[in-house]
């Protein structure tokens, strides 16, 4: 059967990881290339690096990041944060990305979706999707979060699935760095919308989180970042905790073969 | 002597972990555009990203060469999009595979597709899966293949009630719809033993 997912998110910018609250005070809290390494021997059953690097000259850094990372890790890495057009997901695709998650250019030319899936297959195409609440509905925002759109978080979805993304990464706003619990709510509906894997992002604050998110949430997988970079808690803890409650969760099995490096 | 593997790019993503998996596994790889010039290799790998169309595309009238070359017992593993291939067509669309082994490649009959993450695989006693008890890998894929001669499946999978081929073989050629290279330490096993197998 198909192991729930738990997914390590890290924040890169300029070649190292960062750690902060949306996107302010950020701190140096270590390389890429390591952390990503620690978490696959940790159980991650996959890692994302989002790249929060404003200027132009760091889309090299990056790219140059990805490559180092993908020598060593074999997990699956996906890749966000900047990429405005289908040669950018290209470009991260050839230096080592197994996905490509794109946001804030899927919004402006939706059309995007259909040309990188007849490209490069929809597996590898990730439409990261940010919603906060708003009446009885969730408004997408771009551009890290700062920007309101008018697209409904749920529809939107929706249509990126449609088009031709192979998963949606779905990060509520409200909850994101709150380590409350993911929206549920907003995980079912957009779930329950597509027929493509849900990866929930942002609250995650526990185990009992990531079981509510992956069961009664519907999610494929469940995003963490903040409880494991700040050693709240560690994947194999987490996945202990979970298969204890009955979830079928795939044993780490890194830390043997780290061993043999 | 270091097998020379030659891995061939269909120019549509991410060879890096492939490249390195083969590489700490004790072999040297060659990157090629053109099919052709990997059959000169001791070992020619088909890598798993892209779609059928592109990789067919990529094939540029090679097929039969490659073909040939596995028949004459060039080995061979082609992972995820790299194992369809083999294959003689897919629904996905795009021009004719190799035609090394019998049947067409279909879309997954599961509710939630791209069928994404770690699955259990069924395998069976070919040394492609020596050392990997309880394997769990990496898929991601819409596609999968339906062969037309079933002995030549030796591993199945489930997703949502469609069991599927998780990997094949022919001769000293094997497939993997899985993703051995991003399927964490049984995965970097699995390619050693083709490694192994291809040297013999």
């Amino acid at each position: 059967m198909l192991r729930p997912r738990i997914v390590v998110c890290l924040d890169v910018r300029d070649g190292r990881v960062v750690k902060g609250t949306r996107f302010v005070n950020l701190r140096d809290v270590g390389d890429p290339v390591e952390l990503a390494g620690r978490y696959e021997a940790d159980g991650a059953d996959e890692v994302v690096f989002l790249d929060i690097t404003a200027s132009h000259e760091g889309r090299a850094t990056l790219l140059d990041t990805v490559r180092r990372t993908a020598e060593t890790l074999f997990i699956p890495l996906t890749v966000g944060g900047g990429v405005g057009t289908v040669d950018d997901v290209g470009a991260l695709l050839r230096a080592g990305a197994d996905k490509v998650s794109v946001n804030s250019a899927l919004a402006r030319q939706p059309e995007l979706a259909a040309e990188a899936a007849a490209r490069y297959g929809s597996q590898c195409l990730v439409a990261s999707v940010d919603g906060a609440r708003e009446g009885d509905g969730w408004r997408v925002y771009t551009h890290g979060g700062r920007l309101p759109s008018d697209l409904d978080a749920v529809e939107w979805a929706a249509e990126c699935a449609r088009r031709g993304a192979g998963e949606i990464l779905l990060t509520s706003i409200d909850r994101d760095g709150s380590r409350i619990g993911y929206d549920l709510e907003l995980t079912r509906r957009v779930a329950s919308r597509v027929s493509v894997p849900v990866v929930a992002s942002g609250g995650g604050g526990s185990a009992e989180d990531v079981l509510e998110v992956l069961t009664s949430g519907g999610a494929s997988a469940a995003l963490l970042a903040g409880i494991l970079h700040d050693g709240v808690t560690t994947v194999t803890n987490i996945k202990s905790v979970l298969t204890a409650r009955g979830m079928s969760m795939r044993a780490s099995n890194g830390a043997e073969r780290s061993s043999q490096r | 002597m270091t097998p020379r593997v030659g891995v061939f790019d269909y120019g549509a993503g991410n060879l890096h972990s492939l490249v390195k998996a083969i590489e700490v596994s004790g072999a040297s790889t060659q990157v090629f555009t053109d099919c052709r010039e990997t059959l000169s290799s001791d070992a020619l790998v088909l890598p798993g990203v892209g779609s059928f169309a592109t990789a067919a595309d990529a094939l540029a009238g090679a097929g039969d060469e490659v073909r040939e070359a596995l028949e004459e017992g060039l080995p061979c593993l082609g992972i995820c999009l790299g194992m369809q291939i083999l294959f003689e067509e897919s629904d996905e669309g795009g021009g004719p595979g190799i035609g090394f082994l019998p049947g067409r490649v279909e879309r997954l009959r599961g509710e939630i597709v791209p069928h994404m993450g770690w699955n259990d695989v069924d395998t069976g006693d070919d040394p492609l899966f020596a050392g990997t008890p309880d394997l769990i890998a990496y898929y991601a894929n819409s596609y999968v293949c339906r062969p037309g001669d079933e002995d030549s499946v030796t591993a199945w999978s489930e997703y949502q009630g469609d069991r599927f081929a998780a990997a094949v073989r022919r001769g000293r050629c094997w497939g993997t719809q899985f993703h051995p290279e991003k399927s964490s330490r049984p995965g970097l096993r699995i390619i050693a033993n083709f490694l192994k197998e291809a040297a013999r």
